[in-house]
């Protein structure tokens, strides 16, 4: 506004001028149209004066930028290649930049409560029983609670339920909670109420509270909700609540009911079954009621002998959350960094390069008068500029990246529907573009500020340019090179450990195996004998299904997230020492299970219709149980308890070891694992195995009307092919794998691209050298030798500060390792092995290059 | 732009940066004036040696206007033409004060050089 303002009044100003000059032209007699001619003609180019005059105006700092930008645009647009090369760089790298970010911010997200931060998890620890976040038992819960640290202190303990639909029952996660519950978390429900104190008591626990989800997705969102009668695991429960839709989750619960302590557990402190939640009370510090809590414990581990070498330990709720994935998430954070450094390493790099070239440009403007700020804000905008271009673009990969992680589902990335672009992760992008164009942007601006006209003059005419900024193009290369090598050996152990966890062969046959649990609810089946009647029949009515070879049930297929250990005891032998006693995976079966997972037979039997109830108490043992207890014997017919007072069973089969899934590899490495007859020892909650001779998707629908036949109040959940299972089980090392994979190939291609770079501009300068060296009989592998040895030095000093920064930083990772020490000396020759190649092809393609330097053009060319 | 043909003009001098703004101020010290004045006035004062173009002209008001030396305001000439008249500010006042003192020295010493007292034996 300001400036047209004064564009006129400029205007109006020289228009006053030639007027006046005419009047007196006119008044020294001149004829009108002469005067008019030499008024003009005397005050000389009007357009000119006008700009030369505007120019001392000043430019507001913006209308300055904008000329930088537009001036930039038009130096991009004249290399267009580049300018591609150059974006497209940095689309990758802010890309996976902006998706990670995204990631990290959905998962890190605030819980929907007030004051987390005075919200704790209480956990019981004891270092010498291998206790980390241990259970509560219910005296232990009730001296925290009194102990006036906390202003609520709940028990939870999760579960499902099988909740009666119109026209189905459906499996629902759930959770049951104490009354403490609510107020620990300090949210109301957004309709009715949270449960009363003597709800938590039996005979007043009929009642339920539903998520928000659930009360749209199976009750329409109905206003009239509370009040209403819901049927749960055969129990009719009133709804007295339904929460908002920000209420926490700690898994997917939907439904919560009381936490009704049994009578035969509340007094027992060796009963753990339950997590503890609690919110500080007001004036107590997290550090106080640490002290306070620990020093309660101590007393009640000298006090109980069930308690015995106990402590308690705090934890806010929200480091609880996202404990699991904290790891991951630092590890790819850590990684796209990297990236990014390196992406940046190499567009200095081609900066520089072309800075060379560029040099006489800028003496030319430095000559005409630009100052050397102008000369190095006008590089930083044009580098901003083509940070931003690319940060724009970057949305494209961080989109499809973002659908990629959040396809995989991982429990540990909490709100994995949160992962999107948002505007806080548009800020991101915005923000790291900006920094991401100053960063690479500093190179070529200290150059033009280093810049003295007089000296580029002279210089420019030589074509050798100093050697300042070639050092500072070989720093960079070392430096992308080192960070590589740190990526190459992550990305490395990664790919070594997830090779150790998915174990090839698991052991069974995972191919046309259909699986699908039931859980029965304890009051409608509370009888053992009702449970196995019930997998019984649902067993026998699988197996008459057309297309169905052979079906069985498990209590927990293998890679479940629930392990049933027990220490193993030899009735013929002393007990071992407590620390002494080896633990065994434990499973009920029932009888043709090892024939649907095609588990072989090693040595005896199988477990079979012949072990019933009734008939002496059997079991199968697993090759490494066999090896390790009995190695220089035949452990069939020998026996065994599972448990120190459990009755002694009588080993009748050996059976293939099989893959007990990441959870207990991660736990405890392998340990062996027993099987004993369902019908010994019923569970209510089995899975059905179904080996069909068909696709085992299809066999869906027969099963669900199957199961539902029996009892239309047991649903049957978690129906997938045992082949879906495994790949699920690996999801958050197969994500971890492929993403940091995928990191350290482009961070190896542009650090090959960087070598590759560096090696052919120095070629380039030296072209005439070689065509000396040549013509006085150097032999074209001299040349060679000459070339690789300068790109092998970089390389080498590069690997090895990265081989020490890998040293120092994949520590940092090993709660994400498996069977791979964090220093694995193989991953790091490998690592180094694998980039040393990459570097040397990189240098042998410009090194070849140098050997066919004709020397009579390049001495002719200067 | 070929500069105009006029015999008056051939002694033309070009003026050195710095220079004309101590002569626009100077000129200035009269009272105010508009560019068409200034040009004439010391085109007029230095007997027709100084003829400033109005490319040196107007971006040097401008600058200075800029520089808080001058101020401006529009007013009619006595031929009943509106026109932008500049005048001294009293930083322009000191500033001409300074300049006309440092032009002092520089032309005693570039007096000195050109014509010294004594010839270098």
């Amino acid at each position: 506004m300001n400036r047209r303002r004064r564009n006129r009044e400029l205007n109006e100003e020289l228009e006053a001028h030639l007027r006046m000059a005419e009047r007196d032209r006119l008044d020294r007699g001149q004829s009108a149209d002469d005067a008019h001619y030499s008024a003009l003609a005397e005050f000389g180019n009007t357009g000119l004066v006008k700009e030369v005059t505007r120019d001392m105006w000043g430019w507001t700092s913006l209308e300055r930028l904008l000329q930088d930008f537009r001036y930039g645009a038009r130096m991009l647009r004249r290399n267009p290649g580049f300018t591609i090369v150059v974006v497209l760089t940095l689309a990758l790298g802010i890309g996976a930049n902006t998706a990670i970010y995204s990631v990290i911010h959905a998962a890190l997200a605030p819980l929907g409560i007030p004051h987390p931060n005075r919200a704790v998890m209480v956990w019981t620890e004891n270092a010498k029983r291998d206790w980390h976040q241990f259970p509560a038992s219910v005296p232990d819960y009730r001296d925290w609670q009194s102990s006036g640290v906390f202003s609520s202190l709940a028990g939870v303990s999760d579960g499902g339920f099988n909740l009666r639909l119109a026209d189905r029952t459906e499996r629902v996660d759930g959770m049951s909670v104490t009354p403490e519950f609510f107020p620990a978390l300090a949210v109301p429900p957004r309709l009715g109420r949270s449960f009363l104190p003597e709800e938590g008591h039996a005979g007043h626990d009929q009642v339920a509270i539903l998520s928000d989800s659930l009360w749209h997705s199976r009750f329409a969102s109905n206003p009239n909700i509370v009040g209403s009668t819901i049927v749960v695991d055969g129990v009719s429960r009133t709804v007295v609540g339904v929460l908002p839709p920000s209420f926490p989750k700690f898994e997917k619960e939907e439904i919560y009911t009381p936490l009704v302590f049994p009578a035969d557990v509340a007094a027992d402190r060796g009963s753990r079954f339950f997590q503890v939640v609690g919110r500080l009370r007001d004036g107590v510090t997290l550090a106080a009621a640490q002290q306070r809590i620990a020093a309660l414990e101590g007393r009640l581990a000298t006090q109980y002998k069930d308690d015995t070498g106990n402590s308690a330990a705090l934890q806010p709720i929200e480091d609880s959350v996202v404990e699991d994935a904290r790891t991951l998430l630092a590890l790819l954070f850590g990684a796209v960094g990297f990236v990014l450094l390196i992406a940046c390493a190499n567009i200095a790099n081609l900066l520089l390069a072309r800075g060379a070239s560029r040099q006489k440009e800028m003496a030319l403007r430095a000559a005409l008068g630009a100052g050397r700020w102008r000369l190095c804000r006008q590089l930083l905008s044009e580098s901003v500029l083509l940070a931003l271009i690319g940060g724009a673009l970057a949305i494209v990969p961080s989109l499809l990246a973002m659908r990629f992680v959040s396809s995989f589902q991982i429990d540990e990335l909490r709100n994995s529907n949160l992962i999107s672009l948002n505007s806080s992760v548009l800020v991101f992008n915005a923000a790291l573009s900006l920094a991401t164009g100053i960063l690479f942007g500093l190179v070529p601006a200290w150059q033009a500020w280093k810049t003295n006209v007089g000296d580029t003059m002279r210089e420019a005419s030589r074509s050798y340019t100093g050697g300042s900024h070639h050092r500072l193009r070989g720093l960079f290369v070392i430096a992308e090179v080192a960070l590589t090598m740190v990526l190459l050996v992550g990305a490395g152990l990664m790919l070594r450990s997830f090779a150790g966890l998915r174990s090839a062969n698991p052991g069974y046959d995972v191919r046309n195996v259909l699986t699908g649990r039931v859980a029965l609810s304890d009051r409608q089946y509370t009888a053992p004998d009702k449970q196995a009647a019930f997998f019984d029949r649902a067993v026998r009515e699988a197996s008459s299904l057309p297309g169905v070879a052979t079906a069985s049930a498990i209590d927990d297929l293998p890679g479940s997230d629930n392990i049933h250990g027990r220490g193993l005891f030899r009735p013929d032998r002393p007990d071992p020492r407590p620390e002494d006693v080896r633990i065994e995976l434990l499973d009920n079966v029932m009888p043709g299970y090892f024939d649907a997972m095609r588990i072989p037979l090693i040595r005896g039997r199988y477990l079979n219709e012949s072990d019933t109830r009734s008939s002496m108490p059997t079991v199968v043992i697993d090759e490494y149980t066999a090896r390790l207890n009995w190695p220089n014997e035949d452990p069939i017919g020998k026996q065994l308890k599972l448990g120190q007072h459990e009755a002694p069973k009588q080993i009748v089969g050996i059976v293939a070891n099989v893959d007990q899934g990441i959870l207990v590899k991660l736990l405890k490495g392998q340990i062996g694992q027993s099987y004993i007859p369902a019908s010994q020892s019923p569970s209510p909650a089995m899975t059905l195995v179904i080996r069909t001779k068909m696709d085992p998707d299809a066999l869906i629908p027969a099963m669900r009307s199957l199961v539902r036949g029996i009892d239309i109040d047991q649903p049957v959940f978690q129906v997938q092919s045992l082949e879906d299972i495994r790949s699920a089980n690996r999801a958050p090392q197969q994500l971890a794998t492929s993403l940091l994979g995928s990191f350290a190939v482009v961070a190896l291609l542009l650090a090959a691209i960087g070598i590759y770079g560096v090696i052919a501009y120095a070629v380039g300068q030296r072209t005439r050298e070689f065509g000396v060296r040549i013509s006085l009989g150097a032999k074209r592998i001299d040349v060679l030798r000459l070339v690789v040895r300068q790109g092998v030095v970089l390389t080498a000093i590069g690997m090895l500060a990265g081989l020490a920064g890998a040293f120092g930083l994949t520590r940092l990772m090993s709660s994400l390792l498996y069977g791979v020490a964090a220093t694995d000396p193989l991953t790091f020759a490998a690592g180094a092995a694998l980039l040393a190649a990459s570097a040397l092809a990189a240098c042998l393609i410009p090194a070849y290059r140098a050997t066919r330097v004709d020397p009579v053009v390049a001495l002719r060319c200067e | 732009m070929p500069p105009p043909s006029s015999p008056r003009y051939q002694n033309r001098i070009e003026l050195l940066q710095g220079t004309l703004d101590m002569i626009i101020l100077k000129t200035l010290q009269w009272g105010p004036q508009h560019g068409y004045g200034i040009i004439q006035a010391i085109r007029t004062s230095s007997s027709d040696v100084l003829q400033v173009e109005t490319g040196s002209l107007y971006p040097a008001l401008h600058r200075l206007e800029r520089q808080g030396w001058l101020a401006s305001e529009w007013k009619q000439t006595d031929s009943n033409q509106r026109a932008k008249f500049y005048r001294l500010t009293p930083a322009g006042k000191k500033q001409l004060a300074t300049e006309h003192q440092r032009w002092t020295v520089l032309s005693a010493a570039i007096a000195g050089i050109m014509s010294p007292e004594k010839e270098p034996s």
